[in-house]
């Protein structure tokens, strides 16, 4: 659990020392355009995943998945009769770590595109080095959104796959329109609640209270209180970290049981529940794209494949899921348009579709998002989730959803930021080649 | 809104006590050896892994309680014989040293565990809560047993520290190490034993403190640090420091956080404790070393 979890902990000091590590002082005429010479038979893949320090434990699942995809497809003879050569990297963990080690990939070893990075922090720090030097990164988080970039496509989930679905489905099936917000205070919780609130309001649903923990926080008895206090009828989290399973056993040893009052989230994985004693996660909601018992036979295989690789005792979760489609959109765009970094960005990448553990799933054409599934699963006592409700189609990635902030999306289909991205650098004068919208 | 308030009385009362058991190690080495253990929270992290190897080899709490008090009092003698004794004369080598041990303790127990969280559960007898309003919250069994343990710890403390020979001695030590050393005491064994024993409590510390969460890597820190305002805000001057710290802290959390929210209480409680520090600069029970 402890892995530093979860996505944008430091996101905030993240992006500034990323901005401090790379700002104004890059060498600029260094490489703005490297020609991606393939030299040799094979396809080089940066995979940039901590193998150390806090976050190693997650992050390692995510390389493991990736070089397992990895082996598949050149099992199966690779791209175009071309092996891929996956080029390894270790940032330990730090966020500075993360954009030397990215220009590395880039400039050194001259890799088609990098599948990396796990929290938010990361990402930021090394997206700057992407756009400058116009490298390709997947990046299998999911994240808070409202973040597009021309280098960058997501293939984890936004908070409009998770939550759009889900509270109209505890209105509809559990009959509960009295939700407390409890989250861990940072911007991933914060962002989250806004649009909980604002579906809450479409449904007529009453917001009951809202608050934050610390970071790390696991002290819950007045949260628990509060709870009581305000006549809520269920509860929303979007704790991450230690805080999860301090919170649930608390929650049970206080008297809770998840049929009075059931705990609705769109973060606690089967990674938690365990680290938690299954028992106390029992009867509560988890919104996400995929769970290990996913019912496809895709999943089944996959996870039959990885347990194969990596001993029987493993769980896969949804990150890990994304890592592994994501090797595979990769493959698949490389083989459609080629290694060149414009060719895979304006017409390898966009519209890729793979048929994942979690159903078919695409990269969005405009926002370089990915078409991603809706599940709702219900915890059981041995950890795993029983999924209860499943979305009738992918669900399109929406950035900036509608109901918060209408009219906002990015759009790389759009010519006139095309042609504006492809300026050459000296005249371009939005370095980042992120769009303003 | 009474049943709430009442209920948040109790809750802090219930944090009070895991106050005085996380603190208690900590108050008992820096008043009479005058080392601050930067590593505490780290000896309390390695108290609640014990815990959680007891708890996977089929153990419960109440076993894990002596081992784990065993184990970290061993930590405790290896750190003091190999560091500390060297440094008790420079309050800030002992200072970086501690803290030093402490980073150590964090990667090397990384290392054995990987940073993936323990689970450990409750005993049977202490999983549930008692139902003192028809509806929820309860109070949960587990925070009247740390209450319970709190004043058993302070009891215990008390005893050793004032109705036996060694605490005499240890008194004397404290009182006047100069002169104690003179009078034949040997201070230096005194120190050793009373290391090994504030660790020891934070072994215990450790694995009572786990079950309501999970063993973790970085769990010590946020302890350490409750450890520290326990200390300067009721002082080492005696024993009853560590109730009164932990009471007003936990109480004041609780409540604050109760009124509030949890962000804004414990920024209030750390403003409030700076105050308190410049109204009672060596805590409320704070002494004078007689020279």
């Amino acid at each position: 659990m402890r892995k530093v979890r979860r996505r944008s902990f430091l996101q905030g000091s993240g992006a500034a020392l990323g901005g401090l590590v790379l700002g104004g002082g890059a060498p600029f005429y260094f490489a703005r355009n490297i020609a991606k010479a393939q030299e040799g038979d094979t396809i080089k893949v940066g995979i940039l995943h901590s193998l150390s320090g806090t976050i190693a434990i997650i992050e390692t699942s995510l390389h493991n998945a990736e070089l397992l995809a990895i082996e598949e497809i050149n099992a199966a003879g690779g791209i175009n009769g071309k092996m891929i050569e996956p080029v390894i990297e270790d940032p330990q963990s730090l966020v500075q770590v993360f954009a030397e080690k990215a220009k590395k990939l880039i400039l050194n070893d001259k890799v088609t595109a990098v599948l990396g990075c796990y929290t938010s922090a990361s990402r930021q720090s090394v997206l700057p080095v992407f756009e400058e030097y116009n490298g390709v990164l997947l990046y299998p988080t999911l994240y808070e959104a409202q973040e597009c970039s021309k280098n960058c496509f997501y293939t984890g989930a936004v908070p409009n796959q998770q939550l759009d679905d889900f509270e109209p489905w505890i209105v509809a099936n559990l009959d509960r329109k009295k939700c407390y917000m409890i989250g861990s205070n940072y911007i991933y919780p914060k962002e989250t609640n806004r649009e909980w609130k604002a579906l809450l309001e479409k449904s007529g649903a009453e917001n009951m209270g809202e608050e934050y923990a610390p970071l790390g926080h696991t002290e819950f008895s007045t949260v628990i209180n509060n709870i009581a206090n305000s006549g809520a009828d269920y509860v929303f989290s979007t704790l991450v970290g230690d805080s999860i399973v301090a919170f649930y056993k608390q929650f049970k040893q206080s008297g809770f049981t998840a049929e009075d009052v059931p705990i609705c989230t769109p973060i606690t994985t089967e990674q938690e529940t365990a680290a938690m004693g299954a028992e106390n996660a029992a009867g509560h909601y988890t919104s996400f794209n995929y769970f290990q018992t996913v019912d496809t036979p895709e999943n089944k295989s996959f996870v039959e494949r990885y347990k194969a690789k990596y001993g029987a005792n493993e769980v896969t979760n949804a990150v890990m899921e994304a890592a592994y489609f994501q090797t595979y959109l990769l493959a698949q765009a490389i083989a459609k348009s080629g290694t060149e970094a414009d060719a895979l960005i304006f017409e390898g990448l966009p519209g890729q579709e793979f048929n994942a553990p979690q159903g078919p799933v695409k990269i969005d054409e405009k926002n370089h998002h990915t078409w991603l599934w809706a599940r709702i699963g219900k915890a059981r006592e041995d950890g795993q989730f029983d999924i209860v409700w499943t979305s009738k189609e992918r669900i399109r990635p929406d950035p900036w959803v509608d109901y918060l902030y209408p009219n906002k999306d990015c759009d790389f289909t759009n010519q006139s930021v095309l042609d504006r991205l492809k300026k050459p650098w000296s005249e371009e004068k939005n370095r980042s080649g992120t769009m303003d919208i | 809104m009474w049943q709430q308030l009442f209920m948040q009385c109790l809750n802090g009362l219930g944090v009070a006590g895991i106050l005085v058991i996380a603190a208690a190690g900590l108050a008992i080495i820096f008043g009479v050896a005058g080392v601050i253990n930067m590593a505490h929270g780290q000896f309390i992290m390695v108290g609640a892994y014990t815990a959680a190897l007891v708890d996977e080899l089929g153990g419960n709490m109440f076993m894990s309680i002596p081992i784990a008090f065993v184990v970290v009092a061993l930590l405790g003698l290896i750190v003091e014989r190999g560091v500390i004794q060297w440094i008790y004369d420079r309050p800030l080598e002992t200072l970086l040293a501690t803290w030093g041990v402490g980073i150590i303790l964090e990667v090397t127990m990384k290392f054995i565990f990987g940073t993936l969280g323990r689970k450990v559960d409750w005993p049977d007898l202490l999983d549930g809560s008692i139902r003192i309003f028809a509806r929820p919250p309860h109070f949960p069994y587990y925070r009247v047993f740390h209450v319970v343990l709190a004043i058993v710890i302070l009891a215990v403390t008390f005893y050793i520290l004032y109705r036996t020979r060694f605490g005499l001695k240890v008194r004397t030590v404290r009182r006047n190490r100069s002169m104690a050393s003179c009078l034949g005491i040997d201070t230096a064994k005194i120190d050793m034993l009373i290391f090994m024993y504030g660790s020891g409590l934070a072994g215990i510390a450790g694995a009572v403190i786990a079950p309501i969460k999970a063993a973790t890597i970085d769990m010590g820190f946020s302890y350490s640090v409750n450890s520290y305002m326990v200390i300067v805000l009721g002082g080492v001057g005696n024993l009853l420091g560590i109730p009164t710290g932990s009471f007003l802290i936990g109480e004041a959390e609780t409540l604050l956080a109760f009124r509030y929210n949890t962000v804004i209480g414990q920024l209030l409680v750390f403003i409030a404790i700076v105050i308190a520090i410049r109204v009672f600069p060596r805590g409320i029970f704070g002494y004078q070393e007689r020279r």
